[in-house]
């Protein structure tokens, strides 16, 4: 069994005013709710928080803002706590707030390509809103029942990181309430009540937001482009002996920026589900299989894409490459180009064996250091018994780097638990040493960045930290400075 | 006899499977198109994650089996805020996706066995059936007030105890006392009768199956009456000709089947017997042609998928042995005894009936919020539930809803006084006696 939560201390007087502000239904401190919000996926140990609030505008958003700066109350922002990496755990108890009842979809602009959502619309209800209109959005493997715009805010990714990056780039306005309980809103929606269809060319002040893992201000709204999609899809699936043979395809098929995503699978997570405890591969399987999705509109455009791929095979190919065209599983297919997934999302393919849990090492690292790590964390993972399910990706042709590994452990058993996590904190070190950044980061893996970061980064980091949340009260520990 | 009903200490390893991914708390398909839609009733009407899903009651389990977690009034009443759908269930692909209506009842039972549960209103349940035999609080000789009109149109239906019949119609509680829902057996009874079905009814002898008492944790309950019911049956298959009890209500159905199999005797008592829903026994006759159709029904309609004649029947395969995967995998799900096409291919056979479908159907049926217990226990969110899905139904553009289920026909009913609206349900059989 994991370890118990946290007891806390529960002041009656302060439920009593969180249910004055959203109204008795929508504001709790009975224990078993609470016990509820008090672990997830992840390694990362339980912790209770002590209130739970469910804010059904943003004018409760605030006023629960302004009561807990006053009162310097922690305030864990949530939408559905499926970030692997315990960020909705509260550190320091206090209101977890949970924002699933703001769930409107306030507008798809169907002309512009851009919609305006609150926290907590799932991607299932945004997706089958966007097919509607033809359009689509950059769907993460994770839970459909999840939150778009937590993806967003946190560098999420998805089937479309390939050619539009990460999903924070799509961001395009963003409504926030700050610690102290202010309404400010960044992007053109800033200037103009109704204009939600660009950051730029302001000063880029969404920063303020993303990747901060809930610790600066609570969304209520958040702009995102969304586009068209084209009817034809082709899958790229090749295999390769090693990592670097990997590699290199998908930089040389990257480089010709023609696929919405472009994957690249250990044997390991091609299987489902990952095997649990490790189980070597058998021989004379290529170790790398890859995924590469594009979208055509005609079947000319399909064809001149294949050309293209047949191209970079035949490049790689004169490399000396192991390079073969090859079946991808079907049902790991299906899982990573029909998204959002409700097979997925489940957590089936990652986890049915392992039992419950899944962490991971997940980071941006650049392709040619995807080969040294990835030998690296094999010879870590297969150590301590775990799979090495690892995955790497390009984003927007080649300029990000993905390189994760995926891995499942038993939550009955602490002891798995602990080897999971010692092992994930290990291969993180590796990659941070080769210039690679985690995202999503759970509390230990901040403390390893903030250990090799520039003074001044962490200097700057606490100033704006300071700036918008004097009394500390957001996601209190999460950036681990 | 000796039952198999797990404890939730015994289901420990299976609460520990829960990634708490949360997919469990809305259904969602690809397509394309791709559809979404709320599937937890308490999820949608209490929001947070402990009421919502399977992952919310898996939560509850923990934290009782972790030691975290005591009884409370409030805590009892959380676990009883569940309609024990199975919608959730049917969004989970984890290895504990078979048991988890097990799990949510075993922690029902535990409350039970502790002395805190049921909640109050739906202890006068438990009480009636230890007293009237029926959570009605009906008196016996109520239960054959339905057959008045049969009686008196001199077409007097068979008392299986005096008159032997190769098929029991097994009536339940709620088709019995219940007074809206009453035309359900005189409809049953009169296909069988324009059919020249030879059956007979348990009339006054007739008692609840117990599947109320099971949905709330009363073990003792159940198998009080599950006992007598199958020694019941036993008798009328050695000593009085019966064959096959075929039943309208989808909860004894589901008892019946799923229920009373969980008892080591159950194929001495009940091996004999073909139990089956009335809906299917009537599709027997209709694809073998004995089924006229002479009369229109000039409707526009929509079909209600009840969780006891739907997902309920699915059958889980599990790797028992280890032999495909390791052992106690969930390998996959056969739907062969669900419900769902055979009421709407009746349907649709019906002359002048146009039939028009939801968003949230089969598998992914919204529930009408009655199961579970909620019903008694918590009247007015059942109603406020089922005017949702009544919504749903009237967004299609039908005028009436089909059901297969006395309780989704009470309580959708119900839900749409509330929403004044003109929809009405109907059960099958009334759509079918009223076109032969
Ligand atoms: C099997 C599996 C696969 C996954 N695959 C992917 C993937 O491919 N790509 C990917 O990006 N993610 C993936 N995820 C992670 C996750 O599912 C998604 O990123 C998801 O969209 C996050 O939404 P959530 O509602 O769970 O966010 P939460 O976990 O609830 O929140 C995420 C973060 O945002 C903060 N937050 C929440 N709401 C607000 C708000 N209104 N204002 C400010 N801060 C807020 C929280 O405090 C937290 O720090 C995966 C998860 C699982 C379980
Ligand atoms: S019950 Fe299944 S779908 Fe629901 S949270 Fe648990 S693992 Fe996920
Ligand atoms: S059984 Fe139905 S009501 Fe109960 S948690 Fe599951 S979906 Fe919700």
């Amino acid at each position: 069994m994991t370890e118990m939560p946290m007891e806390s201390k529960v002041d009656s007087k302060i439920t009593k005013k969180l249910c004055e502000i959203v109204g008795e239904k929508n504001a709790t401190d009975y224990k078993h709710i609470r016990y509820a919000y008090s672990y997830d996926l992840s390694f990362v140990k339980p912790k209770l928080p002590d209130y739970i609030v469910m804010p059904t505008s943003v004018e409760q958003v605030q006023a629960i803002m302004k009561f807990a700066n006053q009162e310097k109350i922690s305030v864990t922002p949530f939408t559905a706590g499926t970030n692997i990496g315990g960020l909705c755990i509260p550190e320091n108890g206090g209101i977890l707030l949970d924002m699933k009842r703001m769930n409107n979809i306030i507008r798809i602009d169907e002309e512009s390509h851009y919609a305006i959502i609150e926290p907590g619309v799932s991607h299932a209800k945004f997706a089958s809103a966007l097919a509607k209109y033809n359009l689509r959005f950059s769907w993460p493997v994770g839970p459909p029942s999840a939150s778009t715009s937590s993806c967003a805010i946190s560098h999420g990714i998805g089937g479309l990181s390939g050619r539009y990056g990460l999903n924070s780039e799509e961001i395009t306005s963003m409504e926030v309430v700050l610690p102290t309980g202010e309404l400010v809103r960044v992007g053109s929606c800033a200037i103009q009540e109704d204009a939600w269809h660009s950051c730029l060319p302001l000063p880029r002040m969404d920063g303020l937001f993303t990747g901060w893992l809930g610790t600066t201000g609570v969304i209520t709204k958040i702009g995102l482009r969304v586009h068209p999609t084209p009817p034809i899809l082709k899958v790229f699936t090749a295999s390769t002996e090693t990592i670097g043979q990997m590699a290199s395809y998908l930089r040389t098929l990257g480089n010709y920026e023609i696929c919405d995503d472009l994957t690249g699978v250990s044997w390991w997570l091609s299987q489902v589900p990952i095997p649990y405890p490790y189980k070597p591969k058998p021989e004379g399987v290529p170790e790398w299989i890859s995924f590469a999705t594009t979208f055509s509109w005609t079947q000319k455009e399909k064809e001149a894409r294949e050309e293209i791929w047949k191209m970079v095979v035949d490049e790689e190919t004169k490399k000396g490459s192991s390079l073969k065209e090859t079946v991808y599983p079907e049902e790991a297919l299906k899982a990573r180009t029909q998204l959002p997934s409700q097979i997925v999302g489940s957590t089936k393919n990652y986890t049915k064996q392992g039992g419950a849990g899944i962490s991971w090492p997940g980071t941006f690292t650049p392709v040619n250091k995807w080969e040294p790590v990835y030998e690296e964390w094999k010879k870590i993972l297969i150590g301590r018994n775990l799979s090495p399910s690892v995955r790497v990706t390009n984003y927007r042709g080649v300029h990000y780097g993905m390189l994760r590994a995926m891995i499942p452990f038993p939550k009955k058993d602490p002891a798995s638990i602990e080897n999971a996590r010692q092992a994930i904190v290990e291969c993180l070190k590796v990659d941070l040493d080769n210039g690679g950044i985690p995202y999503k980061p759970p509390v230990d893996f901040g403390l390893e960045i903030n250990k090799r970061a520039h003074p001044g980064y962490v200097e700057l980091m606490k100033r704006v930290k300071n700036m918008l949340d004097p009394n500390d009260i957001m996601n209190t520990g999460k950036l681990a400075l | 006899m000796k039952w198999d009903i797990p404890s939730l200490e015994e289901l420990e390893d299976a609460v520990w499977k829960c990634t708490a991914c949360g997919n469990c708390k809305t259904t969602y398909d690809f397509g394309p198109p791709p559809t979404f839609g709320e599937i937890c009733p308490a999820g949608v009407e209490f929001g947070f994650d402990g009421n919502m899903a399977s992952k919310g009651k898996i939560a509850f389990a923990r934290g009782i089996l972790d030691g975290q977690l005591e009884w409370t009034e409030e805590f009892v009443n959380d676990i009883y805020r569940c309609t024990i759908c199975g919608g959730c269930q049917n969004q989970c692909e984890l290895d504990h996706k078979p048991v988890i209506p097990e799990i949510m009842e075993a922690i029902r039972r535990k409350a039970v066995e502790d002395g805190v549960g049921p909640m109050p209103t739906q202890k006068v349940i438990a009480q009636s059936l230890r007293s009237y035999d029926n959570p009605y609080q009906g008196p016996r000789r109520v239960r054959t007030d339905w057959t008045r009109p049969f009686k008196k149109a001199k077409n007097p239906i068979k008392n299986i105890m005096k008159e032997n019949a190769p098929i029991l119609f097994y009536v339940g509680c709620t088709g019995a006392f219940n007074l809206p829902v009453r035309n359900f057996p005189v409809a049953t009874a009169s296909i069988f009768q324009k059919l020249g079905i030879d059956f007979g009814i348990l009339g006054e002898n007739e008692i609840c199956c117990g599947s109320t008492a099971m949905r709330l944790g009363d073990v003792d309950e159940f198998k009080r009456v599950a006992e007598t019911n199958m020694k019941t049956f036993k008798d009328l298959h050695d000593n009085h000709g019966v064959e096959t009890i075929v039943t309208s209500c989808a909860g004894c159905f589901r008892a019946m089947k799923k229920d009373y199999s969980l008892s080591d005797e159950y194929e001495d008592y009940m091996g004999g017997l073909k139990i089956i829903h009335t809906t299917n026994f009537l599709f027997n006759y209709f694809k073998q042609g004995k089924i006229k159709f002479t009369k229109e029904v000039p409707w526009k309609v929509t079909y209600h998928d009840p969780c006891h004649t739907g997902r309920h029947l699915i059958d889980y395969k599990i790797d028992e042995d280890g032999s495909q995967q390791w052992k106690g995998s969930y390998l996959g799900k056969n739907e062969d005894n669900c419900l769902y096409d055979i009421p709407r291919e009746i349907l649709k056979a019906i002359p002048g009936i146009e039939f028009v479908e939801m968003e949230r159907i089969r598998s992914n049926s919204y529930c009408c919020g009655g199961g579970g217990g909620v019903m008694t226990g918590y009247g007015e969110w059942a109603v406020k539930n089922a005017g949702l899905r009544v919504q749903e139904a009237m967004d299609t553009g039908a005028q009436k809803m089909v059901s297969i289920c006395p309780f989704c026909h009470f309580n959708l009913n119900e839900g749409s006084k509330r929403l004044q609206s003109d929809m009405k349900v109907y059960d099958l059989v009334e759509l079918i006696d009223l076109a032969l």
